[in-house]
């Protein structure tokens, strides 16, 4: 399997079937699987704290639901984890395409990417990096079953090293 | 109409199905309407009270109805695009329009100066709508909602009164006891 299949395999060993997204070039690599895998619901919002606030609905009525977005959206949520999921305890995992690393053209995306990961941890959220398709498997799904055992949010960090960096 | 009046309304005749209210006034009058597991308050996350109801429309068999607010629903309105695109024919908005932010101030709010939330839903593609002025017309179109298939919005326009006290804050109780009446 490649990078977007084991994290598509991951989705469903932990029952995560709905996803909510902000579309992004790399992770369409997983979202254009998804969206054809009946298996999933896929839910193109408008804004990625529109996202946060679909998946945390699904989560209220008993479904799993996972976010994907970009770094640079991950700055139009942070609200949204801080007064709905954290202090009602829904687990979300946030699967956040980093921008502003290695190979990065855009002087406007450095910023937020460099922020994203101090502003996890000031929230008090784990996260984890994903740059390898070494262990992926076990490091998807063991974050997907962390982020259900402590009902928090929790992010999975994609770099260009993961996916060939096409950046854009 | 005031709100609270026509949240106690609505409770009477909606049954046992999940409620999503919007934060400040339209949570805390849901809580002094009748306390019930299916009530989902929210205390902050201001927007997104129709996005949460969205989502467990899509997740749930069951009719989802949603206590949003003019100046909240201004604030993430995109979300109205992905409900018309999305058809959830479970899902009820309700939104409360008392045309300003009341709680910051009495600000007046866009719908005061002309911005049409049911014309917004209509452009969306959402073709069950209405705006009410009085809660015989609230209810008339509310029991209709229940009986047809939606995605229904529909804009209440409402007066400010006096604001009840503040319900107890307990977003983690709120969502336990949610989650636990759909059986997990």
């Amino acid at each position: 399997m490649n990078w977007a299949e084991t994290i598509t395999q991951s989705l469903k060993d932990n029952d995560v079937s709905l996803v909510a997204y902000v579309p992004d070039i790399s992770i369409h690599q997983v979202t254009k699987i998804l969206q054809d895998d009946p298996y999933f619901h896929v839910v193109s919002a408008t804004r990625e704290e529109e996202a946060i606030g679909i998946a945390a609905g699904a989560y209220a009525v008993g479904r799993n639901a996972a976010v994907f977005m970009q770094s640079s959206g991950f700055g139009n949520c942070i609200n949204a984890l801080a007064s709905l999921c954290i202090p009602s305890r829904i687990p979300i995992p946030m699967f956040i395409n980093m921008r502003g690393e290695v190979g990065e053209f855009n002087i406007a995306q450095v910023a937020m990417g460099r922020a994203t990961r101090p502003i996890l941890d000031v929230l008090g959220l784990p996260y984890y990096t994903l740059d390898t398709v070494d262990r992926l498997d076990q490091q998807v799904s063991g974050a997907l079953q962390l982020c259900y055992a402590s009902r928090q949010p929790l992010a999975l960090c994609l770099t260009p090293m993961l996916h060939g960096g096409k950046i854009a | 109409m005031h709100r609270f009046s026509a949240t106690k309304m609505l409770l009477e005749h909606l049954g046992d199905r999940p409620v999503v209210a919007n934060l400040g006034p339209s949570t805390d009058e849901l809580w002094h309407s009748g306390d019930r597991d299916r009530n989902f308050y929210t205390y902050g996350s201001m927007g997104l009270c129709s996005s949460i109801a969205l989502g467990m429309a899509l997740s749930t068999d069951e009719q989802v109805i949603s206590l949003d607010g003019d100046g909240s629903l201004l604030m993430n309105m995109g979300t109205i695009g992905t409900i018309g695109r999305e058809v959830p024919s479970n899902l009820i908005v309700v939104v409360w329009d008392n045309e300003q932010w009341a709680q910051t101030g009495y600000q007046a709010s866009h719908t005061a100066f002309g911005t049409d939330l049911e014309q917004v839903a209509r452009g969306c593609g959402i073709e069950k709508t209405a705006t009410v002025r009085d809660e015989e017309e609230l209810l008339s179109v509310f029991h209709q909602a229940l009986d047809e298939e939606g995605p229904w919005f529909i804009v209440a326009k409402i007066q400010e009164e006096e604001y009840l006290p503040v319900s107890p804050v307990e977003p983690e109780m709120t969502l336990y006891r949610f989650r636990k009446s759909f059986g997990d």
